[in-house]
């Protein structure tokens, strides 16, 4: 049998999603005004820049990984920044869509060099990192996880977009999580030395049904030099979209929003048009 | 939330111990011909289980060349050469750029990592370990140019990649989607299991009263998704509905209540415009845990009400191990392929019930009926549910 689809049709787009809050937190510290103009310079060398491990209390949080807490954290400082009660977020209408290229990294690699016990072995896998997240925000609705760098957190954003347009929920949180420093021996073999640093980075986005379109669409990309934000920033993997959205919404959010982001040759941009804030 | 658009399954592939075609795979099931065996691919001396649903060869015949040297891709790639035997991808019947690839795991290429750590082979290699590489790789030996996603709601993660896929095509993102799950079986993921206490050293007795556990295996499952209009004219069957939740109660363990688990079905039956009564038959995700069964069949009945004791239930893990990111779509195939064929495979080994667990599971051989509309279930960690309605054709 053969399948012949018409080629290059052009997307019509889904209804988007407001952007109701934006919180994010990155090695050079809380929100946006801890990033430095140069991230190559401000690194002075390092090729990594950490976030080390937030202080929670509480006994559940004794054994959680590091990369939980900052889940957890990039969840409250996008509250405490909107100013609103985590109740609001509670029950099964929100959804939780987590992003992440490599957070699982240490985790791994801390099972297989260590004698790891069956609790360390359960936060080897990614869904543990939102699992500990929706436990502490009591998020019980739709959730996904996608893997990649920047391109998947738009597709996160896309999904969600989705699911507030099906009705399947209320409001849902864009989360994305990427710790380097327990492998960067790994990375530093892996990597270009002229590679900007690894930024350690975790940013949680707010979304609900919004007006305008949603179009995300995908192509090839050589390497390029990166934006302003990234030249800024550092390489943040999957958080990269999310800071650049706490740019544009403290702009004001007003006007066409353009996310824009490449990983592995593949370029994916998304724009929501026509008010979408 | 009205009904949405229901996208066919034009073609399906698989890499799994019991069968690396559809056919195999198919007539395995029926017979109950069993995966399982001593693992040899790697030490597990030191593990109280070293058994489970190893592929021991590859054999399908693809000229590997190009091929990354990663097992999770090889099974990627195996798989979805069956499935280009059925429906050649060439670019001129597709345009390489609405080609997309929907990819579900657990572990991704954690192999790789382990290799990366052991200083073996090139810098590359840590590239490779990251979760979303095998994806990347198949969609390049595809020739694939579209949209490439890699999700990972643990064991759930077939369902959703199949669930996402169905999205990207109503969306008018992508003419055609392959989409699916793998997962490997590596010393890791043994040594991870084994620590839990969660393997068996018995058989793996879905709902039986003696279920002590689950044995893991490895696979590899993809389906070729098309809108209705470019499906042809005879496809597998239909994704209804589908759905995605997350318990939000604990890191490892599922809902006591399975009320995650509940709210991905009904989810996924409004998403198809079904009603409870419309399903004809449930693969149940029934890896043989104390918990895992006794929530499944609690939720089958809260959600059925009446109706459940009528529904034919099973499990498919005693043949081949649990294929963790490869599960739910293995068992969304298995049901077209029970309306296909009028079959329903058994689940093995269950034999004295659980009076915890007392729906019709299709013990002993396979049940001659012909589900029209399926129900697919799936855990995992993390609090991880999906679920999947499907249609036979």
């Amino acid at each position: 049998m053969t399948t012949t689809v018409a080629p290059g049709r052009i997307t019509k787009g889904i209804p988007a999603p407001a952007i109701r809050a934006v919180g994010f937190v990155s090695g050079w510290g809380r929100g946006l005004d801890a990033i430095p103009a140069d991230a190559r310079a401000a690194a002075e060398g390092r090729p990594v820049v950490p976030l080390g491990r937030p202080v929670m209390e509480g006994e559940r949080f004794r054994r959680a990984t590091r990369e939980c807490l900052w889940a957890l954290a990039a969840v409250e400082v996008m509250l405490e920044d909107e100013e609103v009660d985590r109740a609001v977020l509670a029950g099964d209408r929100t959804a939780l869509l987590f992003v992440t290229a490599a957070v699982y990294g240490a985790s791994n690699r801390a099972f297989i060099e260590g004698s790891g016990g069956g609790t360390h072995f359960a936060y080897t896998a990614p869904a543990v990192v939102s699992a500990e997240a929706a436990i502490e925000f009591g998020l019980h609705g739709p959730a996904a996880l996608f893997i990649g760098g920047p391109p998947a957190t738009l597709r996160a954003i896309w999904y969600a977009a989705t699911l507030l347009g099906s009705g399947t929920c209320d409001r849902a949180l864009v989360l994305a999580v990427e710790t380097f420093a327990e492998c960067a021996d790994l990375y530093a073999r892996a990597r270009r030395r002229s590679a900007p640093p690894l930024v350690e980075a975790a940013g949680c986005a707010w979304l609900e049904p919004g007006e305008g379109r949603l179009d995300l669409r995908v192509g090839r990309s050589s390497r390029d030099a990166g934006g302003d934000l990234e030249r800024r920033l550092g390489e943040t993997f999957a958080c990269g979209p999310l800071a650049e959205l706490a740019v544009w919404r403290r702009a004001g959010g007003v006007g066409d929003l353009r996310l824009h982001g490449r990983w592995r040759g593949e370029a994916a941009d998304l724009s929501i048009t026509k008010g979408g804030a | 939330m009205p009904p949405r658009e229901r996208v066919a399954v034009v073609a399906a592939g698989v890499a799994t111990p019991i069968g690396q075609d559809l056919d195999a795979f198919w007539s395995s099931l029926l017979t109950g011909s069993s995966g399982i065996s001593a693992i040899e691919r790697f030490p597990v001396g030191d593990l109280r289980v070293g058994r489970g649903g190893e592929i021991k060869k590859l054999t399908r015949d693809i000229r590997w060349t190009g091929v990354p040297d990663c097992r999770a891709t090889r099974l990627l790639v195996s798989a979805a050469d069956e499935l280009i035997a059925q429906v050649p991808l060439r670019p001129a019947d597709v345009d390489p750029a609405r080609l997309a690839v929907v990819v579900g795991t657990a572990l991704g290429g954690v192999e790789e990592g382990e290799r990366a750590l052991a200083g073996e082979g090139p810098r590359r290699r840590m590239r490779g370990a990251l979760y979303d590489a095998p994806g990347h790789n198949l969609a390049r030996w595809l020739g694939a140019r579209g949209h490439v996603l890699t999700v990972s709601t643990a064991c759930a993660s077939g369902a959703t990649a199949m669930g996402i896929g169905a999205d990207l095509l109503r969306q008018d993102m992508a003419d055609l989607v392959v989409a699916g799950g793998y997962d490997i079986l590596c010393r890791f993921v043994l040594r991870g299991f084994d620590a839990l206490r969660s393997l068996t050293r018995d058989e793996v007795r879905p709902f039986d009263r003696r279920r002590s556990g689950l044995l893991l295996g490895e696979a590899g499952a993809l389906v070729l998704l098309a809108r209705e209009a470019d499906a042809g004219r005879r496809p597998l069957g239909w994704v209804r509905g589908h759905a995605s939740t997350g318990d939000g109660s604990h890191i490892a363990a599922p809902d006591p209540e399975g009320r995650g688990l509940e709210r991905a079905v009904r989810l996924a039956l409004a998403e198809a415009g079904a009603a409870p009564g419309d399903v004809d038959f449930v693969s149940a995700h029934g890896t043989a845990t104390p918990l895992n069964d006794r929530i499944e069949t609690a939720v089958i009945k809260r959600v059925f009400q009446a109706h459940a004791h009528a529904i034919p239930v099973n499990s498919i893990k005693p043949t081949m191990g649990h294929t963790m990111g490869a599960a739910a779509t293995l068992e969304a195939i298995m049901c077209l392929l029970a309306g296909r064929h009028g079959q329903i495979p058994p689940t093995r080994h269950l034999e004295v019930p659980d009076p915890e667990c007392d729906l019709d599971y299709v013990p002993g051989s396979a049940r001659a009926l012909r589900p029209r509309l399926s129900l697919s279930t799936s855990l995992g960690f993390g609090g991880c549910n999906g679920a999947l309605v499907l249609e036979s054709a």
